[in-house]
């Protein structure tokens, strides 16, 4: 039947000039011609669309039929699957090339990960050929389809382990291979382009602005995808992955920019070196997004991806100053992959440079106070341990590269900002390592010894709140300020006063040692009558009901029992034993000092 | 750096050619009164014996004629000269640019050899925005970066490298020596590793640690 009112209409038309053609004409077309297709009569689709006396109608109407043929070709199990490629490919030559690129691209859109990824698969190539056809029209249609594509692709789970992209279960690297493939007439069109146009004259581009466009449209996709997949994977090196398909699809996204007129070192150096304003329809931001930005920063200098197009005269401090800004970025997202880029990259540009050799002049620069902020919140509150850790070990870094000036006014600033006990106590024990450096024969400088101490060990030596300091709260912070405090009285000679304590000694007993003192026996004696009280509750076993529960999840935690309210509050008169050792050491070390 | 009176033409040709005037004396009065880059150039610096051995008679004559035509003496240098007299010094520079700390000037650690000439005119200034041509090799020959095409059709479609001069953003040697540089001159750099990579190197780059590098510079253009 459908075959019947496919065969009349096309056979009614023949001859007819197709804007005669009626509506009701597409529309038999349209029904029967899918139906045919759909219940299996495609041998003789195939026949009718492939008489040159139907041209003119499978031209004008053919694109209709796109859909069943599409959904039989994913499929692949048709027995007429080999008629309806043949029809399809038929189709792709001789229909209009806008009407095939609409009916593509809706067969494009699909919802599970694996009919995505075999659409993908299937339509890319089809894509290519009917783009081409559109000659020097084709930018904003190449945009089209690159941003459809890429929405598909993010649809597609990705892989993280070195088995995983073996593997390519969802077919993700087949994907990013595909793409690579796609894309390549293009690119090379705006390379050839390039190529000539320089040959002609400085100014006088060919293609005028469809060239731009379509130089645009690439470097929108590449940037887009430096953003997803590439941020969001974890490339493999070539020892633990030989052949890696996202790492070489990296590489011929990097490729791909420099062959369309962005170098990559402008590119990474963008935030400092000052970029001329290209006139275009898309803003700085758009063309040059920050994170994609960050991501092309990580693939070069963490992979050395495309490092033989990557100038080896940049002196190491620029490179950091450079990926300051892509560090910050990085570091100040909250997902993790983000966060492991940023400290790897960190990590990289720190390595180059000379321990002790970067000046205080680079502190008035922005993100190299905003990183270590950022640094801290990794350091404290980030989920993943591996990531705690490989942070404090960046941040260690990143303090050792200073030089001395430097690291002072790094030091000062931390202690102002950092706000956390740990953090703090951390600063304190790399200002005693550098007042012991300091003192050793040759290294004397003026900022860990001497004039610009005072003013620092004063921040160090102090209780925030004074007496009602809570005491474990900021225990690190106490701890480290009494080992510095002791370490000085034992390391410099009360003749000699290298560092000038001596002489402060009694301004820092006044403002820190005897707060402390007051604030220790308060603390005790408050947890000492805590302690009383909760033996003896417990000794009069009275059941109370507690007037508050805390639950994590869905999940009620048991009461404290007193058994662990007890060890609690042991621990804590433990701490005040532990502060009060010290303290007492250093006043013993003092009072020898003045009975000299 | 103003100087005293033009020192004064002692030698003919005859004379320099001669045997009876030793290269030392030759060698003596240039290293006295020409500026620090002429004798540089010309491979003049160093113990005066070490010279004599090296350097031929025709070369000196050769050098000592150019000094007088170019009257490139002492103090003429757009570079500052650093002389044996002066002692560690420590620079004090409130440059808003980002320098590495330098407590002790020294000699420099990197030596120039004229390939073709600038204009002798166009100088760049720090800061200004220079452009070049260049292939960087190893001591062992080793090329680890150039951005000179190897087809010669292409060099018109790549870019010449373009940065601020002076200011930090390339390794210390490139900076030194572009400064001396003028237009349209091709040079010979020879960097030794502290102002260059350094005990680190670039692994990525092929340069190992501690390696002296070797630039072969053309600039092309100054802003």
């Amino acid at each position: 039947m459908a075959l019947e009112q496919f065969s009349d209409v096309v056979q009614r038309c023949q001859g007819l000039p197709d804007d005669s053609y009626t509506s009701e004409d597409h529309n038999i077309f349209t029904v029967a011609g899918r139906s045919c297709i759909e219940k299996g009569d495609s041998v003789q689709v195939l026949s009718i669309v492939l008489d040159e006396k139907n041209q003119d109608i499978v031209r004008c109407m053919g694109w209709n039929l796109l859909p069943p043929l599409i959904q039989i070709l994913i499929k692949k199990e048709d027995k007429n699957l080999s008629q309806c490629l043949a029809i399809f490919n038929h189709l792709l030559e001789r229909c209009q090339p806008k009407e095939l690129l609409i009916g593509l691209l809706e067969q494009l859109e699909q919802d599970d990960p694996d009919t995505v990824a075999e659409s993908l698969h299937l339509l890319l190539n089809p894509l290519q050929k009917v783009l081409l056809r559109l000659g020097s029209r084709k930018a904003s249609s190449l945009g089209m389809t690159l941003s459809s594509v890429l929405d598909q692709v993010a649809k597609l789970p990705l892989p993280y382990t070195k088995e995983q992209e073996e593997d390519d279960v969802f077919s993700l690297c087949r994907c990013c291979t595909n793409l690579i493939t796609f894309i390549r007439p293009f690119v090379q069109e705006v390379k050839q382009n390039l190529q000539n146009s320089e040959e002609l004259s400085e100014g006088k581009r060919m293609g005028g602005q469809n060239m731009d466009e379509l130089r645009t449209e690439l470097l929108k996709f590449c940037m887009k995808t430096l953003g997803h997949p590439l941020l969001e994977v974890q490339l493999k090196d070539p020892d633990t992955l030989v052949e890696s398909p996202l790492r070489t699809f990296s590489t011929e996204i990097l490729n791909t920019l420099s062959a369309i007129g962005e170098p990559l070192p402008s590119l990474v150096y963008q935030p400092l070196l000052k970029r001329k304003q290209v006139p275009g329809f898309l803003e700085e931001e758009v063309r040059y997004p920050k994170e994609s930005l960050a991501s092309l920063a990580h693939l070069v200098f963490v992979h050395h991806l495309a490092a033989d197009t990557f100038p080896s005269v940049f002196s190491p401090v620029f490179c950091l100053r450079c990926n300051m800004e892509h560090i910050c970025l990085l570091l100040s997202r909250t997902k993790e992959t983000r966060i492991q880029k940023g400290l790897e990259l960190y990590e990289k540009c720190l390595v180059r440079v000379e321990d002790g050799s970067l000046p205080a002049d680079l502190l008035e620069i922005k993100t190299f106070l905003t990183v270590p902020q950022n640094l801290v919140k990794v350091m404290t509150i980030c989920s993943r341990h591996d990531l705690r850790t490989r942070g404090l070990k960046v941040f260690q870094m990143s303090i050792d590269k200073f030089n001395t000036e430097a690291k002072h006014t790094f030091f000062q600033y931390m202690l102002k900002t950092s706000k956390h006990s740990g953090v703090e106590g951390y600063i304190i024990k790399n200002i005693k390592n550098q007042i012991d450096t300091a003192l050793q024969p040759g290294n004397s400088n003026t900022w860990f010894e001497g004039v610009h101490l005072l003013p620092l060990l004063r921040k160090v030596l102090s209780l925030p709140d004074g007496p009602e300091t809570d005491l474990l709260e900021y225990l690190d912070r106490v701890m480290e300020s009494l080992n510095l405090l002791r370490y000085l009285v034992i390391r410099d000679k009360v003749t000699e006063n290298q560092t000038g304590i001596w002489t402060e000694l009694y301004k820092i007993e006044d403002s820190f040692l005897k707060p402390l003192r007051v604030g220790l026996n308060m603390s005790r004696a408050h947890y000492e009558r805590e302690l009383h009280n909760t033996m003896e509750t417990k000794k009069s076993k009275a059941k109370e009901e507690s007037v508050l529960s805390v639950s994590v999840g869905d999940e009620t935690l048991p009461n404290v029992t007193s058994e662990s309210q007890i060890q609690a509050l042991h621990s804590a008169l433990h701490t005040f034993d532990m502060i009060e050792s010290v303290l007492v050491r250093i006043e013993e070390l003092i009072e020898v000092r003045d009975n000299l | 750096l103003k100087m005293a009176a033009e020192p004064t033409r002692e030698w003919s040709d005859e004379q320099l050619k001669s045997d009876d005037l030793p290269k030392k004396d030759i060698i003596k009065f240039l290293q006295d009164n020409a500026a620090h880059s002429f004798l540089n150039e010309h491979k003049l610096l160093g113990n005066i014996k070490n010279v004599a051995k090296t350097a031929k008679k025709e070369q000196l004559m050769i050098a000592y004629n150019e000094l007088f035509e170019s009257k490139r003496f002492k103090g003429s240098d757009p570079v500052e000269e650093a002389t044996q007299q002066v002692k560690a010094v420590k620079i004090e520079e409130k440059a808003k640019e980002v320098k590495a700390e330098v407590v002790d000037e020294g000699p420099p650690k990197y030596t120039k050899s004229v390939l073709k000439k600038g204009d002798k005119t166009n100088f760049p200034k720090k800061g200004e925005t220079v452009s070049c041509w260049y292939t960087g090799t190893l001591e062992d020959g080793t090329v680890f970066d150039t951005n000179i095409p190897a087809a010669a059709r292409k060099k018109k479609q790549a870019k010449p490298l373009s940065f601020k001069v002076g200011m930090g953003k390339v390794i210390r040697g490139w900076d030194e020596a572009l400064l001396t540089m003028s237009k349209g001159e091709m040079a010979r750099l020879e960097i030794e590793p502290e102002w260059a990579y350094g005990k680190k190197g670039l692994p990525e780059s092929k340069i190992p640690p501690n390696a002296k590098l070797i630039f072969e510079v053309e600039l092309v253009s100054v802003d």
